[in-house]
């Protein structure tokens, strides 16, 4: 690419307007991963597929005739219900061998086929949600922006800050913090283990349906959206440090930013080898992620 | 149970030799050479997820790479197929080094998630490096495989691929039966206790991801010349998954599973082609019945049916093995294994764990260290054995000083320990276990095992008469063939002594062996100590179990609140006031000051 052409790129007004569509849906994604991670040293590998389902099941649900917000609210308690299910039936019989091998699989079998039917549903093409978000463009430092688009990083924030005072301060925070650390002695401490991590699933895909329905009106919704999404989100998760929430969200947030200048200024191509490229070299150098603590080898 | 395997590989021959005689049309024969290109990457992959317990979710990325790096020097510089997968299997290889040798260290789910990521980076490099690869349009014109600038017919290059399945097959299933995959086994059991055998587990990890690389390498480049023209979308995260899921429907660690599922999964979408749409949901809810149904694959399952069926293979006779009395005895002159522990101290964080604790274990005796819960003892342990860091001290073992070393290194410097809870290699069977602590005085190399040499024959046959001895001389000789996972709780004790002392180390450590022994058990492993002794080892022997002391050790060595409050004979130690104070609280001047003031 010539110079002449990447300043002309860069000037574009197109290309300015686009920079204030940063991408924050993994920051979203990625605190799913905490979530379950946190509470159950295992995680739904498809976790992307679920905040495909929210918005999917949103754009059905006012296909259907129902009105947006309860096309909405529905959208994200099948997520919650969604959650539990793959937990109770696909994570938990697993859960207690010494390799990973099985909750990765059955998890990404169950990404695999609700892909499948999201796209027998709901067609092989993408549509967004009508929203009154989308309405009216604000002006933030000359550049358009929808109110919607800043829901999401608004929304992170808020969910990582909850979920910081959730763990200080409820019985069932401090519940999920000890089957973190050690299953067994919290389950003599008189904690139900299954229960809380059935919640810790339930929670992440909770907010991962209703990221999913936040988006569905600024992006083009369709059922094959999950998996990148789900995977960008676990590298996220996993250089922010995936015991960290304020270390996820903050490189989730940062990564959208990144991927934006990349795309805009190299490819969409580009994108992808720099994102995934920064997260072995990540993983290289600070091997428990930028803001994760080191796990101490007990023999 | 013997003749399984040779059998098996004669009926493979078969099959491949019948099929392109039987193949009614091109098409069908082309689908065949599609699986055994599959079957090359699973059989690759199995290593990894079989015997290290691994899993890459990248494979198709690995493929590609072969694919690329084949179909360039093709065309490019007109490679033949010979020496194409052969700059294939470099590349890979290299890149298979680059991205397990980082990643294995840490947690297996790591491994999953850099694989993943490096699939897609390979995919869209394909992309956006158009020059090279073509970019989204891909690389045409592949020629037509050749091999020394002959073409190939469509038989002869048929020819090619099923020879180079059945090698690899073969090669692989070598490298199973040896040390290697004896030892990759282990670490996927116990981390730990490989390590305390000398067993590098980060080096055997990025083997067994080299060896998955080199094979997806490889039949990437055959791909390249089946196919004469490859594209980035051929190359997806759900191929990766594929791969993966033909290895365990077949039977992950078996020799032919991947096979069989190389081949399930190449024609299954020939018949699903039908349902169109739902084939993908199909193939999900294949992977999950495969979860849930089959966790150990197809030939997981079967080889589980017969052991049922038939009578276990009988113990191998007590005469094939080697006394250990001769296994074990080390040259007089050398002799002397002496520890010497230098004020070492460990801190975790605020608490200082040890300090400044001395300690020295003279050449063939038999010391006890003990001291109250607390005290230190198991931190010391830890210490010497290379687990944890001393933050100041030093130690060294005749001379040759450990501080700082890897639990590895120590290991192979003649230092064997065994663990207060039992850290066996569950699923291995009891010989088996033992013969993976002798693997450090195994010499024959990567090349020996493929090919299995008279070196690696006559190494693997003293090995196994060294365990066989040993396991009589612990009196396991008739569990040899149980998985140690099932022993007794008392035996499983002996077993980690038989396996560690496999190693024939100079020092052995033995980190509370008679906790949760009935007292006949420790009348036994008392007895079993003194043999032990008597061959010239020297022990250091962590224990609660004051008769047992007692009865055994030359010198005791009392840990107080991870300090040396006392180092003499028994007789002495049991009438020192300060070790009396440290286990029953008070000395009696200080009792009945207690008393009087209640």
């Amino acid at each position: 690419m010539t110079l002449v052409a990447l300043c002309r790129r860069h000037f574009s007004a197109d290309f300015i307007t686009n920079m204030s569509e940063f991408d924050f849906r993994q920051a979203q994604v990625a605190l799913g991963f905490h979530i379950m991670w946190s509470a159950a040293k295992a995680v739904n590998f498809a976790h992307g597929d679920t905040l495909m389902l929210g918005a999917v099941l949103a754009v059905m649900g006012v296909d259907a005739g129902l009105p947006l917000s309860v096309a909405c609210i529905l959208a994200v308690v099948a997520g919650g219900v969604f959650g539990i299910l793959l937990e109770r039936f696909a994570v938990r019989p697993f859960a207690t061998s010494a390799t990973s091998i099985g909750w990765m699989l059955t998890t990404i079998a169950v990404g695999v086929m609700s892909e499948a039917l999201a796209t027998l549903q709901f067609g092989g093409f993408s549509r967004p949600l009508a929203s009154p978000g989308v309405n009216n463009a604000v002006h933030i430092l000359g550049a358009g922006v929808y109110p919607q688009e800043l829901v999401i990083p608004v929304f992170a924030v808020l969910v990582m800050i909850g979920l910081k005072l959730m763990q200080r301060h409820t019985l069932i925070g401090r519940a999920m913090k000890a089957v973190a650390h050690d299953k067994r002695a919290a389950a003599l401490m008189g904690i139900n283990v299954n229960r809380i991590v059935a919640f810790s699933f339930g929670l992440a895909s909770l907010l991962g349906a209703a990221a999913g329905v936040l988006v569905a009106p600024v992006i083009q919704v369709s059922a094959t959206m999950g998996t990148l999404l789900g995977l960008k989100g676990f590298a996220v998760a996993i250089i922010g440090g995936i015991t960290s929430a304020p270390g996820v969200v903050i490189v989730g947030l940062g990564f959208g930013i990144m991927e934006k200048f990349v795309e805009g200024y190299i490819s969409t191509a580009a994108r992808e080898i720099i994102g995934f490229g920064v997260m072995i070299l990540v993983l290289l150098v600070f091997p428990q992620g930028l803001f994760g603590k080191r796990e101490v080898l007990k023999v | 149970m013997k003749y399984l395997i040779p059998a098996g590989f004669a009926v493979f021959a078969a099959i491949l030799i019948a099929v392109p005689l039987l193949a009614s049309n091109e098409y069908e024969l082309r689908l065949f050479m599609l699986f055994l290109i599959y079957g090359v990457i699973a059989v690759g992959l199995n290593v990894l997820v079989g015997l290290t317990g691994l899993v890459s979710l990248g494979q198709a990325g690995l493929f590609a790479l072969g694919s690329y790096t084949g179909a360039i020097v093709a065309t490019r510089i007109g490679f033949d197929i010979i020496a194409s997968s052969i700059a294939a299997a470099i590349v890979s290889g290299i890149f298979g080094v680059l991205l397990a040798f980082p990643t294995v260290r840490v947690r297996g789910v790591y491994l999953a998630v850099v694989t993943i990521a490096f699939g897609i980076i390979v995919e869209n490099v394909a992309i956006e490096w158009q020059s090279l690869t073509g970019g989204t349009t891909g690389l045409t014109s592949i020629p037509r495989p050749n091999v020394f600038g002959v073409r190939l017919s469509g038989f002869a290059f048929y020819g090619v691929l099923a020879v180079a399945l059945f090698v690899i097959t073969l090669l692989v299933h070598n490298l199973k039966t040896s040390r290697y995959g004896r030892t990759m086994l282990a670490v996927s059991q116990s981390e730990t206790a490989a390590r305390a055998l000398g067993i590098n587990p980060t080096a055997l990890r990025t083997l067994a991801f080299v060896v998955a690389s080199v094979t997806a390498g490889i039949a990437g480049t055959f791909y390249a010349f089946l196919n004469s023209y490859i594209s980035p979308d051929i190359f997806t995260f759900s191929d990766s998954v594929r791969f993966l899921l033909m290895v365990i429907l077949g039977g992950a660690g078996s020799t032919f599973g991947p096979i069989i599922g190389a081949y399930i999964l190449t024609y299954m979408p020939e018949y699903l082609q039908q349902f169109q749409l739902w084939q993908k949901f199909a193939y999900g809810a294949l992977l999950l019945l495969v979860m849930f149904a089959l966790p150990r694959g197809i030939l997981g399952t079967l080889h589980q049916m017969l052991k049922r069926l038939r009578p276990a293979d009988p113990v191998p006779d007590v005469s094939e093995g080697l006394p250990a009395a001769t296994t074990l005895r080390r040259d007089h002159n050398e002799v002397a294994a002496e520890l010497v522990a230098n004020s070492l101290t460990v801190r975790f964080g605020g608490l200082t764990a040890l300090s400044k604790a001395s300690l020295r274990v003279k050449g063939g005796e038999i010391h006890a260290l003990i001291g109250p819960n607390g005290a230190g003892k198991s931190t010391f342990v830890n210490t010497i054995s290379g687990f944890y860091q001393a933050d100041e001290g030093q130690f060294e073992l005749d001379g040759i000083p450990l501080t700082g070393r890897r639990s590895l290194d120590i290991a192979r410097l003649g230092l064997a320990r065994t663990f207060q809870n039992t850290e066996l290699f569950g699923e291995l069977s009891v010989l088996e276990n033992v013969m993976a602590g002798y693997d450090q005085r195994l010499s024959y190399r990567m090349l020996d095992a493929l090919l299995r040499t008279p070196r690696m024959r006559r190494e693997e046959l003293e090995c196994r008469r060294t365990a066989i001895g040993l396991l009589e001389f612990v009196g396991l000789s008739k569990y040899a063939n149980e998985e140690a996972r099932f022993l007794p709780f008392g035996l499983q004790r002996r077993l980690e002594i038989a396996r560690a002392l496999a190693s024939r180390p100079k020092l052995l450590l033995l980190d509370e062996p008679a906790a949760g022994l009935t007292t006949q058990e420790i009348d036994e492993l008392e007895e079993m100590v003194r043999r032990i002794a008597a061959l010239g080892i020297s022990i250091l022997l962590i224990e609660h179990h004051v008769d047992l002391i007692m009865a055994l050790a030359d010198n005791v060595t009392v840990l107080d609140y991870g300090q040396v409050i006392a180092s003499d004979s028994p007789a002495v130690i049991q009438n020192d006031p300060r070790v009396i104070e440290a286990y029953f609280g008070t000395s009696p001047i200080h009792g009945e000051i207690a008393e009087a003031g209640v």
